[in-house]
């Protein structure tokens, strides 16, 4: 059997003999050709039609969106349900603040840090529940959101100031962190946040594609397969946990440099569980859906209030929205919306791939 | 070293309720397998209900507080009785996160319908009371705590000798034997929600009278209750009972001390996340073959 | 070679394994007996899953118990389950390779171990990269065999392989079954409740009936003992 590996993949996604017409490569092309030009859509021509107050609000969708592949990737590859999100994303902006105010450290390294803490904190809080359940682990998160609600409440955000927690009170208030030089305004900010997430996007793709990816599909099918498969359940249950935490921790650090600074007001504990529903309607399973949350969280209630629109009536819609999806998802937390839109694309590259021999067609 | 004492009154009072909820959740779980998250949700909305009652609607103010209880009752065995069969055989976390639907919906109308202003709501026993030494008690506070115990108790004998108890325990183990031996499981189960759902509309108006009529923070309160659950390990009520009182004590006392004051909310997590270590530390990794 | 000493497991008042004392020398061993008789139980045992009150393991010379579970992997402890196992997101060729990546093994050797093992079970005629999940029953059993048997296993554990199969599927199976030791240098333990299966592979069998062994030795003996057939039957007739 002849082998055409792919340069540089590290075995699962590397592919055997290639049949005839290279049907695989042709699908990933396509695939990175169309998010290529989405991106360069968006980088190019977004701020050009649109004004400074909505390219901010898009720089919101991009941070947010991230933060919802983070628990994309929890809920619809290993399974695990996390409520606590934008609470780490609190976290996120806070470390950068604290750390961008006391040092002059460049940006990524804020991002990075912010990151890192945040990171660890999300491994912290997770692994005592991690060992016991799945719900355990929701309720831990919950709890933890609402524990680090309170003590923002009382520290607030960092806003010059001295001391660990860095916050003047007689200063103003809040103060943003201030931006890398090269992305000072807003256009070339949310490019710099469109890079930044499209980085972030790319370290979670690599994930899923590589062993964490195959050890959490395993845990979240059958974790005595997973375990007789020689898979440390534990470990890669935290490493979820882990990236998700980190990305979202350095959208904190954007996110804090994007408006005037940040309160606690921008992150309640009911938005990690918008959170979640949103997500859930963007479809857990790919990562166009977490765009979709992203919109979703932050375009949307945007557009109802420039229409005058009540924003409640979102929430009434994720609420229903999560109701539907869990009951019509035929087992766990994979939801049945990605699988309709999965054999709706299959109906539309039907054409493409008519003629070429399906798998189980070749002869045994 | 403040004088604790009133605190200590004020904790019994909120640890009751805690204790209470606690207590809803717990018996909720072990007779659906559902945990409800919604519980502080739909109890605040009822006492919304019932504000509105009294102060657009001139209703009676009993009458409007036996609205309050009733609509808890009923949202929730409606939403039990549409969702929980077709909820039953998944994972007690799909379970748990269904409900969450539930509290966005009712988070979205009340906001809706009422916006955002504080309210608030007083039963008429808060303004009676008497004195135990110094320490003044009023009514509500005693309901709160008797409510919790007569509860508790009440509950811990009716599922150990009643028939329907007992159907709801064998509920709790195995559904589908539960159903082979030919008890109306779902009239059991609506039983349970209708038990629950009555008791979060209590516990909504009790702490709206102890906290505040608001519905954000009532709603987030339900984690209070699902600390003493955890701890309880969704099984025990009595400890469940006990944690909840411990919560509601140590979280009151903390108050008047100035550097931890302003984190006393925080207590739930903390007894929660303890409690945790704790199961977690005696617990080979989990496996189910 | 595997030697089991004594082992007895024991949950509250049950004892699924009473003081369990077999050997198992080389090739493919069965282990039968009746429903609940403590097959699983055993495998669970050998797994790492359920911890014995009492007893030894010693397997290829190395205590088995002195190795956390998700260790014995790593040496070479394969299983297969009673219920589909395989990772049905997966392409054949993941599902395999993810049981070779997770014990530090050669990763250049990878894929010639990977693509081996599914030839060695019979599935060189699929696309590796095809998704498990669309995969009919029999060559999802396969690609758990191959799971088992990629790399270097030591001691392979096949719960009910041929559960749900047609008889002409279970020829098949019976066929890369019994080439295992060989090819592999591996030592099968196969539960099953499939007879003819059972004679077709393994050269010894042992008998369990609740939790008691209760006849070992050359297979087609066992399956002659009275009291084996009264274990199964609750009678003394012969089958």
């Amino acid at each position: 059997m002849s082998v055409a590996e792919k340069s540089g993949s590290t075995g699962a996604g590397a592919v055997a003999a290639r049949p005839p017409g290279q049907r695989f490569d042709r699908k990933t092309i396509v695939h990175a050709v169309g998010i290529a030009i989405f991106f360069l859509l968006l980088f190019f021509v977004l701020p050009g039609i649109t004004s400074n107050y909505w390219l901010q609000i898009c720089t919101q969708v991009v941070v947010y969106s991230v933060v919802a592949l983070g628990l994309a990737i929890l809920v619809g590859r290993v399974g695990m349900v996390s409520l606590g999100q934008i609470a780490l994303l609190a976290i996120g902006g806070w470390v950068a603040l604290r750390i961008g105010f006391a040092t002059g450290l460049p940006f990524p390294i804020l991002m990075l840090a912010a990151g890192l803490v945040t990171g660890i904190l999300g491994v912290i809080v997770g692994l005592p529940a991690l060992r016991l359940s799945g719900l355990y682990l929701a309720l831990i998160t919950l709890m933890a959101a609402a524990a680090i609600s309170i003590v923002l409440q009382q520290t607030n955000f960092p806003n010059g100031g001295g001391g660990f927690l860095g916050y003047d009170i007689t200063g103003s208030g809040t103060a943003a962190l201030r931006r890398p030089s090269i992305a000072m305004e807003t256009t070339s900010f949310f490019r710099y946040t469109l890079i930044v997430g499209g980085l972030m996007f790319l370290l979670a793709w690599l994930h899923v594609r590589g062993k964490p990816g195959r050890a959490w599909a395993a845990i979240r099918q059958s974790q005595p397969a997973a375990l007789a498969g020689g898979v440390n359940i534990t470990l890669y249950k935290l490493w979820a946990f882990a990236l998700a935490a980190f990305m979202t921790g350095v959208m904190g650090c954007l996110l804090a440099a994007s408006g005037g600074g940040l309160t606690i007001l921008q992150f309640p504990t009911q938005e990690s569980i918008s959170l979640l529903a949103a997500v859930f309607i963007g479809g857990v399973y790919g990562f166009a859906g977490a765009i979709v949350a992203g919109v979703f969280i932050k375009l949307v209630p945007a557009l109802l209030d420039n229409w005058d629109l009540p924003p409640d009536l979102l929430l009434i819609l994720f609420g229903v929205g999560v109701m539907q999806v869990l009951l019509t998802a035929p087992q766990g937390l994979a939801v049945q919306f990605p699988k309709d839109m999965m054999k709706l694309a299959k109906l539309i590259a039907r054409p493409f791939t008519k003629g070429r021999k399906t798998a189980g067609e070749v002869a045994r | 070293m403040p004088d604790l004492k009133p605190f200590i009154v004020l904790g019994l009072a909120l640890g009751g309720v805690f204790a209470l909820s606690g207590v809803g959740l717990v018996v909720l779980y072990r007779a659906t397998g559902v945990i409800n998250l919604a519980y502080g949700a739909v109890g605040a909305f009822g006492a919304l209900i019932s504000w509105e009652l009294i102060n657009n609607a001139r209703w009676n103010e009993w009458l409007a507080f036996l609205v309050c209880i009733l609509f808890g009752g009923v949202v929730t065995l409606v939403y039990g009785y549409i969702f929980g069969p077709m909820l039953a055989p998944r994972d007690p976390l799909v379970k748990a996160t269904a409900t969450l639907g539930l509290l966005l919906v009712l988070l979205g109308l009340s906001s809706w319908i009422w916006g955002d202003d504080a309210r608030s709501i007083v039963l008429p026993t808060t303004s009676e009371g008497f004195s135990i030494g110094e320490v003044n008690v009023n009514y509500t506070q005693i309901i709160a705590l008797a409510l919790c115990l007569v509860v508790t108790a009440g509950t811990a004998v009716f599922l150990r000798v009643t028939k329907l108890g007992t159907a709801m325990r064998s509920l709790a183990n195995d559904r589908e034997i539960t159903a082979m031996l030919g008890v109306p499981v779902r009239r059991v189960e609506a039983a349970a929600w209708l038990g629950s759902g009555l008791l979060s509309g209590a516990t909504g108006l009790l702490l709206s009278n102890l906290v505040g009529l608001d519905m954000v923070g009532l709603t987030f309160l339900v984690i209070a209750a699902l600390a003493a659950a955890l701890i309880g390990q969704l099984r025990s009520l009595w400890v469940t009972l006990a944690a909840g009182l411990a919560i509601g004590i140590v979280q009151a006392c903390a108050t008047p001390f100035e550097s931890i004051g302003g984190y006393r909310s925080m207590t739930p997590f903390v007894f929660a996340i303890a409690a945790l270590l704790w199961f977690a530390r005696k617990q080979p990794a989990l496996v189910r073959v | 070679m595997i030697r089991i000493e004594d082992v007895t497991v024991q949950f509250g008042g049950v004892k699924p394994l009473d003081g369990v004392t077999v050997e198992f020398p080389v090739g493919t061993c069965g282990l039968i007996g009746p429903n609940g008789a403590g097959k699983t139980t055993f495998f669970n045992v050998l797994s790492g899953f359920v911890t014995p009150r009492e007893g030894r393991v010693v397997a290829f010379d190395e205590d088995l118990f002195a190795m956390p579970h998700y260790k014995r992997a790593r040496w070479g402890l394969r299983r297969t389950f009673q219920t589909e196992q395989a990772i049905e997101e997966l392409s054949l060729y993941d599902n395999v390779a993810m049981v070779h990546e997770h014990w530090g093994q050669n990763r250049t050797s990878r894929r010639e171990d990977v693509l081996g093992a599914l030839d060695f079970v019979g599935l060189d005629h699929l696309d590796p990269r095809v998704k498990v999940g669309v995969l009919d029953a029999r060559d999802r059993r396969l690609v758990e065999m191959a799971r088992a048997v990629v790399g270097k296993p030591r001691l392979v554990l096949l719960d009910e392989p041929a559960a749900g199969l047609p008889d002409e599927e279970t020829q098949h199976l019976a066929s890369v079954i019994r080439r295992i030791p060989e090819h592999m240098g591996a030592l099968v333990i196969l539960v099953d409740h499939d007879m003819s299966l059972v004679q077709n592979t393994c050269s010894i069998t042992a008998v369990l009936d609740f939790g008691k062994l209760i006849a070992a030795g050359p297979t087609a003996e066992v399956l002659r003992d009275e009291h084996v057939i009264k274990a199964y039957l609750g009678t003394e007739e012969e089958l």
